[in-house]
């Protein structure tokens, strides 16, 4: 008999049909992913398992016992356990507190027995070979390390299922193998695993089977081994997927490299950064990657002025460039979209119309006032140029989607009129058909003039569209070469390097 | 060309993801245009409140009743102003109260011992309380110290630098402002009478209205409130504007105290006790968020209405200011409950 069975769940808020007689079986020690654009009702499926949502009809049976009170509680209690990419660890207890919260070791059932409880915590993670201290608190882990804690605690307390919620957003490649490591030793342990995931080619390595859910509904559930990556993306989105490398040179080669460059970092170390040679010109998009810590983001800080140069100079337009703050490096026509379009970003709060000029609002103020029919023109101007989906621009951009956002960061930058981009992991969490539309407004970007720099993990969505790729390897480039005659695994092994090679 | 799987629509460049939500039923709706329904719940109590008292008492529902509560209000309502705006940049100011007595004592003490003209005198009153509003903001922004402490601490400060300059004695001649803030306006139209004190009010809420919702500093303290730092990375001069916002409570509460003092005839130290929690309260039952990004002037003031006029109905009800004070502590505690339960 399966471990969890889903029978024909139906879910239903208030103007959506969010699940449709949803059916779904996880068998012990299976990796079973569930795939799906943004919105496709992942995240409402996965709410019913854990018991956040109960289902309007239909069952869902645990280990031979149909649930019958759906609470978050007696899901954990019967060994379902969700891994959240933010996760609910106290920061300020220890690893092995964390892992055995409320159920600590005591001598004389009374005073706590902290040795006991970090050998138990110890062991437990040796386990599973993650190498964490159990006695440091969860705070001084890096955000992977906590995740690995989580996986931990869950493991602790029994649970038969895991379920991970795209797990891998925040990690670089070498992490991923860990993860993926980990899940392996986890499937020896009979545990099963429901992998949330935007990512295909994880979800081909890791899973037995796939269920696509698409607009509330499985569209099929078949084992791994019978589905391409092609028919997936194509189940998913529900129609033809073509694939997009339409990298149209702005310019021609030899014309960019005779041009003056645009931004050139001459012997910069800042940060991370060790002595960084590189420039970038007009109509060109250069990606920068690395694994988390390589420097990518320190390169986005100088030119933000969030942090200065150590050594060495930054040239913007051939002159000396020093930036004291973001005010002053959008004046001079740099933007930066940071990593986490909600919390750095925008303000959730207010309207995608209010989000956009917060960049330039002297565009919309007449004699000191705001016109706020100026602004939703100008709102609406982007709304049709970059596609964003909503209903208006008076929309809270927190009610947007994450694709969606993330345009609305590309429109901030389009209205700071910069001439320099800096966008970091411009389509982290993004669907399948937002990611290309994503790609496709960068190339637009490029083909105005602007140089864009785009900073992020994710090496193959580089290498569709950028024109350079630069890669870092602990704070220094270890290549720079044009994208088109470059595969993933070269770059990827250029920044993870071989083994005892980052030991600089 | 690569061997990556992906994505791109062949036909139908729209995005999947505007799946349109059916329009809910008009009844349920929530939005009428801009405005959410549930916002407004302060008003249908006002409503309620006006109506039930009505037919408990004769005397209520009168012209005189309506001045009392308007004047009444004034006040609290400068200060629930400022306190909006700050709330919504996610800043907050204990020091009204303190501010307001430092600022009329000033005003009073260089007009009655001084023999300064009275307009300059209340320059220099208001003028000491934009003071200290700039300095709670410069303090406030130099990092991230919360405001909620730097301003209790100049709470304590001023108070005891107004009991110090005024030796606990009340100044208990305002010259002209008593004339001007103690009476009512002519009784024909366009004035009806109305209480001076509430002139500066109206003004007040007009001008915080038109700040927050048409000028560039207001669009930038929803900015603060609601992100701090997309606001910073958006290129907000995040410190420069919080130092304006404070130095506008300060000078609201420098208004506040004029007006205030010159009602009463007296500045002292205790001249307006615990207004800035009054004004922090009514600010939030009107439903500005206690931490940021959301609110306005115009929710603001149907907190400042609901509250006075609450507190007004109770003596009509036939019940000592004991009641008054508990009835208000309630009003407070279901509004912030029924806010949060909205979201």
């Amino acid at each position: 008999m399966a471990l969890l069975e889903v029978e024909d769940v139906s879910k239903h808020f208030p103007g959506v049909q969010a699940l449709t007689d949803v059916s779904l079986t996880v068998e012990a020690g299976e990796v079973h992913a569930l795939v799906g654009q943004n919105g496709a009702g992942k995240s409402t499926l996965v709410k019913c398992i854990s018991g956040v949502y109960s289902p309007d009809s239909g069952q869902i049976v645990f280990d031979g016992e149909g649930i019958r009170t759906y609470a978050p509680k007696n899901a954990q209690d019967l060994g379902i356990t969700v891994v959240y990419q933010r996760m609910q660890l106290l920061p300020w207890l220890s690893v092995a507190e964390n892992i055995l919260l409320g159920h600590m070791p005591t001598t004389a059932s009374v005073i706590i027995d902290r040795r006991e409880a970090n050998r138990i915590a110890r062991e437990l993670l040796a386990r599973f070979k993650l190498h964490i201290d159990p006695e440091i608190p969860v705070a001084r882990l890096s955000p992977p390390e906590r995740q690995e804690v989580a996986i931990a605690k869950a493991l602790y307390r029994r649970a038969k299922l895991l379920i991970l919620d795209e797990p891998t957003a925040a990690l670089d490649a070498s992490l991923i193998e860990r993860l993926f490591d980990l899940i392996g030793e986890l499937n020896a342990d009979g545990v099963a695993v429901l992998y949330i995931s935007h990512h295909l080619e994880e979800v081909f390595r890791l899973a037995d089977r796939i269920t696509v859910l698409r607009d509330g509904r499985v569209v099929t559930t078949q084992p791994a081994a019978e589905l391409s990556q092609t028919e997936v993306v194509t189940l998913m989105a529900g129609r033809r997927i073509e694939v997009a490398v339409d990298v149209d040179k702005a310019k021609p080669e030899e014309e960019l490299k005779q041009a003056a460059p645009l931004l050139e970092f001459q012997h910069v170390t800042a940060g991370a950064l060790q002595d960084i040679d590189f420039s970038i010109h007009e109509c060109e998009v250069v990606g920068i990657t690395g694994v988390i810590g390589a420097g990518g983001n320190d390169i986005a800080r100088v030119l933000f002025g969030l942090s200065k140069a150590e050594a060495g100079q930054v040239l913007f337009e051939g002159k000396p460039y020093a930036s004291n703050g973001p005010g002053h490096a959008i004046d001079h026509g740099l933007f930066m979209v940071p990593e986490d379009p909600s919390s750095e970003g925008l303000v959730p709060v207010l309207s995608l119309a209010n989000n956009i000029t917060l960049v330039d609002l002297p565009a919309i103020t007449r004699f000191g006032v705001l016109s706020l029919r100026r602004e939703k023109k100008l709102a609406q101007k982007y709304v049709e140029q970059l596609s964003i989906a909503t209903s208006s621009v008076d929309t809270q951009v927190r009610n947007l989607s994450g694709g969606n956002q993330s345009k609305v960061l590309l429109a901030k930058a389009l209205q700071a009129q910069a001439r320099v981009l800096v966008l970091q992991e411009p389509t982290q969490g993004v669907d399948v058909a937002a990611k290309a539309d994503i790609h496709r407004i960068i190339r637009d970007l490029a083909a105005q003039g602007k140089a864009v720099l785009v900073i992020s993990t994710d090496i193959r969505a580089l290498l569709l569209f950028v024109d350079r790729i630069v890669a870092l390897r602990v704070g220094r480039i270890v290549a720079d070469m044009p994208a088109a005659d470059t595969g993933y695994a070269e770059v990827l092994d250029l920044t993870v390097g071989s083994v005892g090679a980052e030991a600089s | 060309m690569k061997d990556d799987v992906v994505t791109k629509p062949a036909e139908d460049p729209a995005p999947a993801a505007a799946a349109p939500r059916p329009a809910p039923a008009p009844w349920m709706r929530s939005r009428w245009g801009n405005v959410d329904v549930y916002n407004l719940w302060p008003i249908a109590v006002i409503i309620l409140v006006i109506v039930i008292t009505s037919f408990r008492s004769n005397t209520y529902f009168s012209v005189v009743n309506f001045k009392n509560v308007l004047s009444q209000m004034s006040v609290y309502g400068i200060v629930t102003m400022g306190e909006c705006i700050l709330l919504i940049s996610a800043g907050i100011d204990l020091s009204v109260g303190a501010n307001m007595a430092f600022s009329s004592i000033c005003t009073g003490l260089l007009f009655t011992q001084g023999g300064y003209p009275m307009w300059l005198c209340i320059a220099a009153g208001i003028g000491a309380a934009i003071g200290v509003g700039l300095i709670n903001g410069i303090l406030a922004s130099l990092n991230r110290a919360h405001p909620f402490i730097i301003t209790l601490g100049m709470q304590v400060f001023l108070y005891g630098l107004a009991t110090q300059m005024t030796g606990s004695a009340p100044v208990n001649n305002m010259g002209w402002l008593y004339s001007a803030f103690g009476g009512y306006l002519p009784s024909d139209p366009p004035f009806f009478g109305l209480p001076t004190v509430a002139m500066p009010f109206i003004v007040v809420v007009i001008c915080a209205y038109a700040f927050l919702r048409w000028s560039p500093v207001g669009r930038r303290a929803y900015a603060i409130g609601g992100n701090e730092e997309a606001a910073y990375l958006s290129g907000i001069p995040v410190r420069r504007t919080k130092i304006i916002l404070y130095a506008i409570m300060g000078l609201l509460a420098g208004i506040a105290a004029m007006v205030l003092a010159g009602n009463i005839d007296e500045a002292s130290f205790n001249l307006a006790q615990n207004y800035e929690l009054i004004g922090i309260a009514m600010a939030v039952v009107g439903g500005t968020a206690l931490f940021g990004g959301r609110g306005g002037a115009l929710r603001s003031l149907q907190g400042v209405v609901l509250y006075a006029v609450v507190a007004n109905a109770i003596v009509f009800l036939g019940f000592t200011s004991n009641y008054q004070q508990m009835a208000l502590g309630i009003i407070i505690v279901i509004a912030v409950m029924v806010t949060r339960a909205q979201r």
